[in-house]
């Protein structure tokens, strides 16, 4: 899709404005420039002209909204994304969680992920026979969004990227045992993620699960601003137990933010930060 | 007068990029941003490869970082690359465009929002139709629009859409982008 419609700053502020005012839904601290552009995205995506297009739609079809919430969040657009991350997942960090662990350990998948990064986790516990050993939980913005991730039909872009990233994390396992393909669709084994409690979230992530020993937070605070980035980096930092694990994008940093020194580096390249014991 | 350069390019760029960043002053006054096509899949070795020869160095950015003169910052594998406001990279993980992340596109328009008439957009050799777009964007907005000489260039597709979709305002070969930039005071 060519978009070719350009948003102002001011449209843009009305936007948001109006999400807050009329929805709840807290965009002011979103990255300026990703936002624009998601929302000409979304603009152009329903053929809405401009940003007053896209206000009258929302003012006459309040459910718009849940659509505008799954589409203003960019899609994760692959499975396995950076296999080197999820070998590290798999042989370093995984193990580290289940040990000295009386209840099963939480994983807290905090990124608004469109059920890539949840299939690839859960694909990787699945190998290592721990899909019941530990609770996840799934941060979700929009309803649309976890119908779309439970039903198992996740619209992938390209399954040849999926498969050859699947294989670079694992070169004896086999792709096609996690999706069946009914009629042209691709449709992933939905018993991979039965046993997920999905968090419905706000903008700001106010719902948590409490005591994670791991957070998946990869490629989301690349949409925040450093305000924004800050105020969710404390909130996670508080949500890890001592020695717990966060997983940011392979070019995400803590430096220059204060959560900084609530965290040692664990892995350099794949960016795992280990929460402090104090 | 200026405040960034911005060059894109692909396939039979490396080597003129290459020469590009070797005949930079150290002391270049601007910042560089380089948005080249790139194996996704492979995170590390190109900054290597490019700070070989480079005179300034050669950063792949974290999201957030601040753009700085006399640095050049290279859009990282599989994400695409852009100016933010108060002079800041960010980065994105949404849809290829062009069939690229990084697309040349999404880096060259937002750096033209943010740098309008103060930046020098620069395409290099490539064989797809990204940055076309960008580079008119950047002289939409009253930026300088440079394309590499076609009849230079390794695979000239990437060239020959930009001029076809915008007036520039140099067509030059690699010795003449040198010296234009050579040339840039603060």
């Amino acid at each position: 899709m060519i978009i070719r419609y350009e948003i102002g700053i001011v449209d843009t502020r009305n936007v948001i404005k109006m999400l807050l005012d009329d929805f709840g839904y807290d965009f002011r601290d979103y990255a300026l420039t990703s936002l624009k552009r998601r929302l000409e995205y979304v603009i152009t995506l329903h053929a809405l002209r401009d940003a007053e297009g896209l206000m009258t739609r929302l003012k006459n079809n309040r459910d718009f909204v849940d659509q505008l919430l799954a589409d203003l969040i960019p899609e994760t657009t692959e499975m396995f994304r950076d296999p080197s991350f999820w070998r590290i997942l798999r042989d370093e960090v995984v193990p580290e969680l289940l040990k000295g662990s009386p209840s099963k350990p939480r994983i807290w998948l905090a990124s608004f992920d469109s059920g890539e990064e949840l299939y690839s986790l859960s694909i990787l516990l699945k190998e290592l026979n721990l899909l019941d050993e530990v609770s996840i939980y799934c941060n979700a913005l929009s309803e649309r969004t976890i119908q779309r991730i439970t039903s198992g039909r996740l619209d992938p872009k390209d399954m040849e990227i999926n498969e050859a990233n699947y294989q670079r994390f694992n070169e004896k396992g086999k792709y096609s045992n996690y999706y069946s393909a009914e009629g042209g669709t691709i449709v992933f084994d939905v018993g991979l993620i039965k046993n997920v409690t999905f968090l419905k979230q706000n903008t700001l992530i106010e719902e948590e699960p409490g005591a994670a020993k791991l957070i998946l937070f990869r490629n989301q605070a690349i949409y925040y601003n450093q305000l924004l980035s800050e105020k969710i980096f404390a909130k996670l930092s508080n949500c890890l137990v001592a020695g717990g694990f966060l997983a940011l994008g392979i070019k995400e940093t803590l430096d220059n933010t204060n959560a900084n020194n609530k965290f040692t580096i664990y892995n350099d390249s794949e960016r795992i930060y280990k929460r402090k014991t104090t | 007068m200026y405040k960034a350069v911005i060059i894109g390019g692909s396939a039979g760029s490396f080597q003129v990029i290459t020469r590009i960043l070797h005949s930079l002053p150290p002391t270049f006054p601007l910042p560089v941003l380089l948005c080249l096509h790139r194996l996704k899949h492979v995170r590390s070795g190109f900054v290597e490869a490019l700070s070989i020869k480079s005179a300034i160095p050669i950063i792949e950015p974290f999201d957030k970082e601040q753009i700085k003169p006399g640095k050049a910052y290279l859009a990282p594998a599989n994400y695409h690359m852009y100016v933010e406001l108060g002079n800041k990279i960010a980065l994105s993980t949404e849809e290829p465009v062009n069939h690229s992340r990084p697309s040349i596109d999404l880096s060259f328009v937002t750096a033209a929002q943010v740098y309008r008439d103060k930046l020098i957009g620069i395409i290099l050799s490539g064989a797809n139709r990204d940055g076309a777009y960008g580079l008119k964007k950047i002289k939409d907005l009253g930026g300088v629009a440079i394309v590499q000489n076609p009849d230079e260039c390794q695979v000239r597709t990437m060239t020959e859409a930009s001029l076809k979709m915008t007036p520039v305002d140099f067509v030059y070969n690699t010795n003449e982008i040198i010296k234009f930039l050579q040339n840039i005071k603060a």
